[in-house]
């Protein structure tokens, strides 16, 4: 089994495990699926990406892991923002059923 | 060296003659049906594996320069066959496995176009692929969302990774730890890594929201008298003033014993009240409990439920 990879903390020169994030700010949202702040923030107003506050400044890590899979569907299927939303709700739902089935399998 | 011929046309299920906008559209409907961002987590892996190879064949063939290239090799190779590149390819690594990890892309392709990331190949491509993201589970105890901790896992791709839980997590939150997903594709960034909290049983303490949930048995004296009990919390032995009549299912609050919060208060720990008759009395307290049961000076024989 390789040596597990130590993991640095992101901007600093602190070595060890990384504390992996919760919450990502605007900014660090833009940069996580590569988009402009501008053009993140017209999502938001969109309401195609939820924001955990009212303003659009914070967002969960879930809500970067979901907006990621949207732009890749966008990209890869030829779909619209909405419809990647709508496909990315779908299977989250069969993730969520998948995962409740092999809860009970395990009892 | 050989490399295994791969037949594009034959992947994305289109014939040799096929028109641009054919094979866009055989490459939409293989995506649609196999794209691992439609997959739940058990076909992710699959899913993903038999992407990356519809990928290569639309990355060859609807791109007019490399179609006329691959097309050139001719209809004299078949899937599966032997395929020795030119003397001058810019595929030289002694490496015989299929596909190449690091790149995405196969050795065949490697050896067709060059090896992604090698500046100046022969015919080299420049394309840059970001790396996909990977998702994996991380059991966590309820002991490491109290204090925090580090958790070893080893991802779906073999990797090892140690991540350091962050106070605030609980059972299906989701972590970001940024570009430590699959890597990218000749300059194309990393993917990220998602992991979802799962939040292993405990025998003792339950988890609600933000709060913690234990049992506290009392016997029938202890909770119809009231006194201090001392029980043991995740924060080391509390000593607890149960009140006078006490019920069975009263929960005994302990405020800021719970689980951290991001905004660096605490939940609070509820010791549920169970009341545990002792299954064998000894002679005097069999005795005693015959006094209460004639100085019980209530008419009715049970209590109301």
């Amino acid at each position: 089994m390789p040596a597990p990879v130590r993991l640095s903390v992101r901007g600093s020169l602190v070595r060890g495990p990384q504390r992996a994030e919760i919450y990502l700010s605007s900014e660090d949202m833009a940069a996580a699926v590569g988009l402009s702040p501008a053009r993140l923030a017209r999502l938001v107003q969109l309401g195609l990406i939820e924001s955990t506050d009212a303003g659009g400044r914070r967002f969960t890590a879930a809500a970067a892991a979901r907006l990621r899979r949207m732009l890749r569907l966008q990209r890869d299927l030829g779909v619209n923002l909405d419809s990647a939303a709508i496909i990315v709700d779908l299977v989250e739902r069969l993730e969520e059923l998948e995962r409740e089935l092999t809860r009970h399998r395990g009892r | 060296m050989a490399v295994k011929f791969r037949d594009y046309y034959e992947v994305l299920g289109v014939p040799r003659a096929a028109t641009a906008d054919e094979i866009k559209r055989a490459y939409r409907q293989l995506a649609r049906k196999h794209h691992p961002d439609l997959k739940p987590a058990s076909e992710k892996a699959a899913a993903a594996e038999r992407f990356k190879e519809i990928n290569e064949a639309y990355e060859v063939l609807s791109d007019p320069d490399k179609r006329t290239k691959y097309d050139a090799l001719g209809a004299s190779y078949k899937g599966g066959m032997d395929y020795t590149p030119p003397p001058g390819s810019s595929w030289t690594a002694a490496d015989t496995s299929t596909w190449n990890e690091a790149d995405g892309f196969s050795d065949f392709f490697a050896s067709l176009f060059g090896r992604a990331g090698r500046r100046g190949g022969r015919g080299g491509v420049r394309i840059t692929i970001p790396g996909s993201d990977v998702e994996a589970e991380l059991p966590v105890t309820v002991e490491e969302l109290l204090r925090g901790g580090r958790r070893r896992l080893q991802l779906p791709n073999g990797r090892a990774v140690e991540v350091e839980v962050p106070p605030g997590a609980r059972d299906g939150t989701i972590l970001r730890l940024a570009a430590q997903g699959e890597p990218g594709l000749n300059g194309g960034p990393p993917g990220d890594l998602y992991l979802h909290v799962r939040v292993l049983p405990h025998p003792r303490l339950r988890v609600v929201g933000d709060d913690l949930e234990m049992g506290l048995p009392l016997w029938p004296w202890q909770a119809v008298l009231g006194g201090e009990v001392t029980i043991d919390t995740p924060d080391g032995p509390v000593t607890l003033k149960v009140p006078p009549g006490t019920q069975g299912g009263r929960r005994l609050r302990l405020r800021e014993r719970g689980l951290p919060r991001p905004d660096r208060r605490r939940g609070d720990l509820h010791a549920v009240v169970r009341i545990v008759v002792p299954e064998r009395p000894s002679a005097a307290e069999r005795e005693a409990y015959e006094t209460l049961k004639r100085v019980g000076g209530v008419a009715a024989d049970r209590p109301a439920a």
